[in-house]
């Protein structure tokens, strides 16, 4: 671009412009490689520290608190990929049909035109939101289910649950613990604790307000009749035939509301029962009566009890507990592998919809055609034509989902908290279990040396499994692509 | 495609490596499957969840109680968070809780959110701990300090910049502050020895970080040369080797006195020695495994206390607090009808007369 | 592309499939079959839809819930220069400047070494490498895109900031340039990917004219392919923006829990996203309370601009490409 004018400025600029060129050249290479270099003092600085703490025994075990010899990350690894599955199987359907819809089914209508392009960028947009701010929404959305149940409390029962089953348990003389399993009945008397429909004598019906005792009373002063303290009473009684409970609200009006049978926390233990032991033995719980001698052969003590007395000591009340069984659900989700899961998907979504979007762009045109032009509907071109081609995309966008998925942090720490071990394995998806990432955030900030071998470990695990992962994706990749051509 | 599964034998090979290379790291006296004191042999018919929340200063404490309790019956879930004292009591209130772990007793504000939601709680003394100050491991200039030039580091008025404004003699560097936040007791019990007199509270400006993880802060004074921060004796045990206690000079005695489980045991380390809690929700207390949980707590407090490097009380605390729960008698001792805090060490605040009636 | 009677079977929906099996399937059955998987089809478009709507609705809401507090002028949160939000003892100050600068320094840092590390590497990945070295710096830079955003931050508080700041001086424990660099680390791939797209998208021609007048490859790169496509660099540059704005795990690692207002990198620095994380930490999230609302109205910023960044780098990147047909 230099006219030929001035013949030595030309010479002098021509080796100078090589000089730039090729100082460029090296320039470019050096800082190309810088990126290697710092990808390669990554791995080494893990391996170099976590090696040495890679063993079976840190494979299988769990976190034990203080003592980095003998933690593992066996419940991390399989919260993870428990996590990750179900998020998988939500996100993916959910992205394809998304993807297909913006894909193949481009509206005609001017109006639908606006809400596809409305569509499109909203997703774009959403592929850049910080996975922090899905773990708010999670939170709000699942965990606290934007406040419309009540919170899970202790010494109670979740309102609105399914798949527990109760029992209760008690310890004999002999000190083993015996259980029973729980019924749920119609207490003859319980305790307010929350808001309900209820109905006064005439028949109105009205929603119950529940304030605690150090509420203002400015707050309800315009509701004394539809207000009651926290924690009164209401007895059973029946009206047209129903049973009810009854009771007065502040304003001094009484209502009712129907009965419904609950689980009690205490079950009193009057006559003998059949109850079941840990070794699995049933057998009838011997109850005596306090006016009875302690029986001193230890099989006779080991069942029996007293029967239930004002003293502390020789109370025989058993008190409730809950086994979970596999398809435990309660609402609000609150703190669980659910919340997590469905969170985790959010946050992939818009990258399973863009990577599906793009492999369905990636199918000739010609394969439409000839579709069409065979008489089929919209619907079959997709499901025979356009989809099997894009399988392959469609999967290596999902495994590279995955991927990003597993190794998420921020959204967990927020829906779930930082768990690092639970005593009992996960048993149900109301469970909260430890994950990798965030296991590996706990252990990098805890100050004891060990835990920052271990947290290294961890790392390689996790990257590992990326690797497994992205080989894969690779893999089909490859083979389906010598597949069809 | 040779390419990529090069790569990825290279890497497999390289982890089978490392993961061959992994000795297991074996430890000598860390399984806690026997267990002391009462030994019901496995009971795993016990079932059921406590939930422990509250101070990160108790929180080894109750870590300690839960692995041998989970020893013996190791089908009880137990969880246990340190988000601080003012969240553990917070927790207590709102009954997402049934344990709460203090290093300070309630306060009067705590106490009515409790009875408004028909809270009643035990209150229980576990142990002694001594606030321990530290510095960083090659500060080679502060060995002891008085309360006076805490008030001068610490307090939000007085503030010190330097550690030259502390003392002439010593560098003229920024002070780094690592102090439990506001969440934590920990926090509440050292702004009374230095500032509640005065109305005045922690500093909480550019050089001062604020976190209720204690291994945040450990992690902190570690780092930085010109550190200083506060937490549990506990957690300066556990990293003795990497950084340093300061010498508190006791204001009655005159002497300068270093923490250590005697100082703190015989009251010498003034006026940093304080009293942990745990503080048991009398409903959750009927149910079977969190009274079994509570007694084998109490039964074992001793070896407890001791594994968790702190010190234990007198035996006589401990059997009054079982007392407590055994004639049923819930609420706090420090707290009188007003509503004021109730001054004192624990063997004399700790009657059955403070009880509210 | 099959063309077996097999598939053109399928393709009938009616009559023989390959398997033998008589399908018949008349076509209004196969509308009706449609409309019912288009419907399908929309709800799940709405899913995502519902989720930004979700976003900005809880965000206002509870946002709303933190400036209706007496104690809370909308002014003075936008202006203000303290932030003590997380730490109610004494003076409640809730101006968002602090938290706003530890976040502008980080995404600073990390700008300065991921932009021109990674154009650099764009332009020569499209413009000078051999396949040799593509092979080998193509990969390298897709595992860096791939590696969690916590390895990350363990990198960079066990490595980076011992090893290599603390030699230097002066630099606390936590300080905003560990979590920049390990940001910047972070954003390299992203800038790397999209601009050398941008760069591979100039058609050849362009560049075979100006070899033609005799320029060399720097001169061509520089004054002929860059330009051209200037649009996908500076929106690869924006999306990198709003990446390192978000990043949460390496700042809540590496850049420490406290606020400050400086411009001093060696100092603490809590972005916005190290904020929420801390006080999800401390899980003293009690709805209703001023920390709680706190998150949303921090929160509400961080979407913003994040937001707002992207939306402009998507707008640059359809409005201003330059298309050569």
């Amino acid at each position: 671009m230099k006219d030929s004018v001035a013949q030595p400025r030309k010479h002098r600029s021509v080796a100078r412009r090589k000089l730039f060129n090729n100082s460029f050249s090296v320039i470019c290479l050096l800082v190309s490689s810088l990126a290697i270099v710092v990808l390669a003092t990554l791995l080494v600085a893990i391996f170099s520290t976590g090696g040495n703490w890679l063993s079976f025994e840190m494979l299988a075990g769990s976190h034990r608190e203080n003592n980095p010899e003998e933690s593992g990350i066996g419940q991390a690894i399989l919260g993870s990929l428990v996590i990750c599955s179900i998020c998988g199987l939500v996100a993916l359907p959910i992205g394809v049909g998304t993807a297909i819809f913006l894909e193949e089914f481009k509206p005609k209508g001017r109006l639908l035109r606006i809400f596809h392009g409305l569509v499109q960028l909203n997703i774009n947009n959403l592929a850049g939101v910080p996975s922090i701010v899905y773990g708010i929404l999670g939170l709000t959305a699942f965990v606290y289910m934007f406040g419309a149940f009540s919170p899970i409390r202790v010494n109670d029962q979740p309102d609105h649950e399914i798949g527990a089953t109760y029992f209760y348990q008690t310890k004999t003389l002999g000190g083993q613990y015996v259980r029973f399993p729980a019924v749920p009945l119609i207490q003859p008397v319980i305790k307010i604790k929350q808001g309900r429909n209820a109905s006064k004598i005439n028949g109105d019906k009205f929603k119950l307000n529940v304030v605690s005792a150090s509420t203002e009373k400015s707050k309800y002063a315009n509701q004394v009749n539809e207000t009651v303290l926290l924690g009164t009473e209401a007895k059973l009684s029946s009206r047209n035939g129903n049973q009810v409970y009854e009771a007065k609200t502040i304003g001094g009006e009484p209502f009712d509301f129907p009965a419904e049978a609950t689980y009690s926390q205490f079950a009193k233990i009057i006559e003998p029962i059949t109850v079941s032991n840990s070794d699995g033995d049933t057998f009838s719980l011997n109850v005596l009566s306090k006016s009875e001698p302690i029986p001193t052969d230890p099989t006779i003590l080991a069942q029996s009890v007293f029967a239930d007395s004002p003293d502390p000591n020789k109370r025989s009340s058993a008190s409730i507990f809950r086994e979970n069984s596999l398809f435990h659900l309660h609402l609000p989700f609150s703190k669980s592998v659910l919340s997590a899961a469905l969170t985790l998907a959010l946050v992939i979504l818009p990258i399973v919809i863009i990577a599906s979007q793009e492999a369905i762009r990636g199918v000739p045109q010609t394969l439409r055609e000839a579709a069409f032009g065979m008489g089929a509907t919209r619907w079959q071109v997709v499901r025979s034509a356009v989809l099997p081609s894009a399988t392959p995309g469609i999967m290596t966008g999902a495994i590279l989902a995955m991927s990003r998925a597993i190794g998420e942090a921020a959204p967990l720490l927020a829906v779930m908290g930082g768990v690092l071990g639970t005593t009992n394995h996960l048993s149900s998806l109301m469970d909260k279990t430890p994950v990798l990432p965030v296991t590996i955030f706990k252990w990098a900030g805890d100050e004891n040396q060990g835990f920052e071998h271990l947290a290294a470990a961890a790392i390689i695990v996790l990257l590992a499994f990326l690797l497994l992962m992205n080989s894969l994706a690779i893999f089909i990749r490859y083979r389906y692509e010598k597949k069809l051509s | 495609m040779i390419r990529t599964i090069l790569n990825l034998v290279i890497f497999t090979s390289l982890f089978a490596l490392a993961a061959g290379c992994g000795s297991p790291k074996t430890s000598e006296n860390s399984s806690t499957k026997t267990t002391p004191g009462l030994d019901y042999g496995d009971n795993s018919s016990l079932s059921g969840n406590i939930t422990i929340e509250g101070s990160s200063t108790v929180e080894p404490i109750s870590n300690r109680a839960k692995e041998k309790f989970n020893g013996s019956f190791p089908n009880v879930n137990i969880s246990v968070s340190g988000q601080g004292t003012g969240n553990g009591f917070k927790a207590l209130g709102a009954k997402e809780c049934d344990v709460s772990d203090a290093s300070r007793p309630i306060k009067q504000k705590e106490l009515e959110v409790c009875k408004s939601t028909g809270i009643n709680f035990y209150e229980i003394p576990v142990a002694y701990d001594g606030l321990t100050i530290v510095v960083n491991k090659e500060n080679d200039f502060v060995d002891e300090l008085t309360v006076e030039q805490l008030k001068q580091i610490f307090r939000e008025d007085t503030a010190a910049k330097t550690w030259k404004d502390v003392n002439d003699a010593w560098p003229d560097k920024q002070i780094s502050i690592y102090a439990p936040g506001i969440a934590s007791g920990t926090h509440d019990y050292f702004v009374e020895v230095i500032g509640k007199k005065d109305g005045k509270g922690l500093r909480a400006d550019e050089q001062t970080m604020l976190s209720e993880d204690d291994k945040a802060l450990v992690t902190g004074v570690k780092g930085d040369k010109f550190a200083i921060g506060f937490f549990g004796f506990s957690y300066y045990d556990a990293n003795k080797d990497e950084l340093k206690a300061v010498s508190i000079v006791n204001p009655i005695s005159t002497k300068s006195v270093a923490p250590s489980m005697a100082s703190i045991e015989s009251g010498e380390y003034a006026p940093f020695s304080r009293p942990l809690f745990i503080y048991v929700n009398a409903e959750s207390y009927q149910r079977a495994e969190v009274k079994e949980f509570v007694d084998y707590y109490l039964q074992n407090i001793v070896e407890i206390v001791k594994d968790a490097s702190y010190v234990p009380l007198p035996a006589d605390i401990y059997e009054s607090a079982k007392a407590r729960i055994m004639k049923d008698l819930p609420g706090s001792h420090y707290l009188d009808a007003e509503g004021n805090k109730r001054e004192g060490s624990v063997t004399e605040v700790y009657t059955e007369a403070n009880l509210p009636k | 592309m099959s063309n077996t009677s097999a598939g053109q079977g399928e393709l009938l929906g009616d009559a023989v499939s390959p398997r033998g099996k008589l399908r018949p399937r008349s076509s209004a059955a196969s509308k009706r079959w449609q409309t019912v998987v288009v419907t399908g089809l929309v709800f799940c478009a709405l899913v995502s839809v519902f989720t930004t709507i979700g976003i900005i609705l809880m965000l206002v809401v509870e946002s709303w819930g933190f400036f209706s507090d007496d104690k809370i002028e909308i002014w003075k949160f936008l202006t203000g220069t303290k932030w003590t939000v997380g730490q109610t003892q004494g003076e409640l100050s809730y101006g968002i400047w602090p938290l706003l600068s530890g976040t502008l320094r980080i995404t600073g840092i990390a700008m300065m070494l991921a932009l021109p590390m990674g154009l650099v590497s764009a332009i020569y990945l499209s413009e000078y490498a051999s396949k040799r070295t593509r092979s080998l710096l193509k990969p390298t830079l897709e595992i860096l895109a791939g590696i969690p955003t916590v390895v990350l931050g363990f990198f960079a508080v066990k490595f980076i900031t011992p090893y290599m700041l603390e030699p230097l001086g002066d630099f606390k424990t936590f300080n905003a340039t560990s979590a920049g660099i390990a940001v910047g680390i972070l954003c390299i791939p992203l800038v790397a990917s999209l601009a050398e797209d941008a760069l591979r998208a100039v058609p050849n021609r362009l560049r075979e004219g100006a070899y033609g007048l005799g320029a060399n490859r720097l001169e061509v790169t520089l004054k002929v392919v860059v330009p051209a496509a200037l649009s996908g660099i500076i929106s690869a540059f924006l999306l990198a923006l709003a990446r390192a704005i978000g990043e949460t795990m390496v700042v809540a690692l590496a850049a420490g829990s406290t606020p400050t207002l400086t411009l001093d990198p060696r100092m603490p620095s809590q972005t916005m996203t190290g904020f929420i994380v801390e006080t999800f930490k401390s899980e003293s999230v009690v709805p209703g309370t001023l920390s709680y609302f706190s998150i949303y109205a921090v929160a509400a910023v961080l979407f913003l601009s994040t937001f707002g960044i992207t939306l402009v780098g998507q707008i640059i990147r359809m409005k201003y490409r330059e298309v050569y047909d």
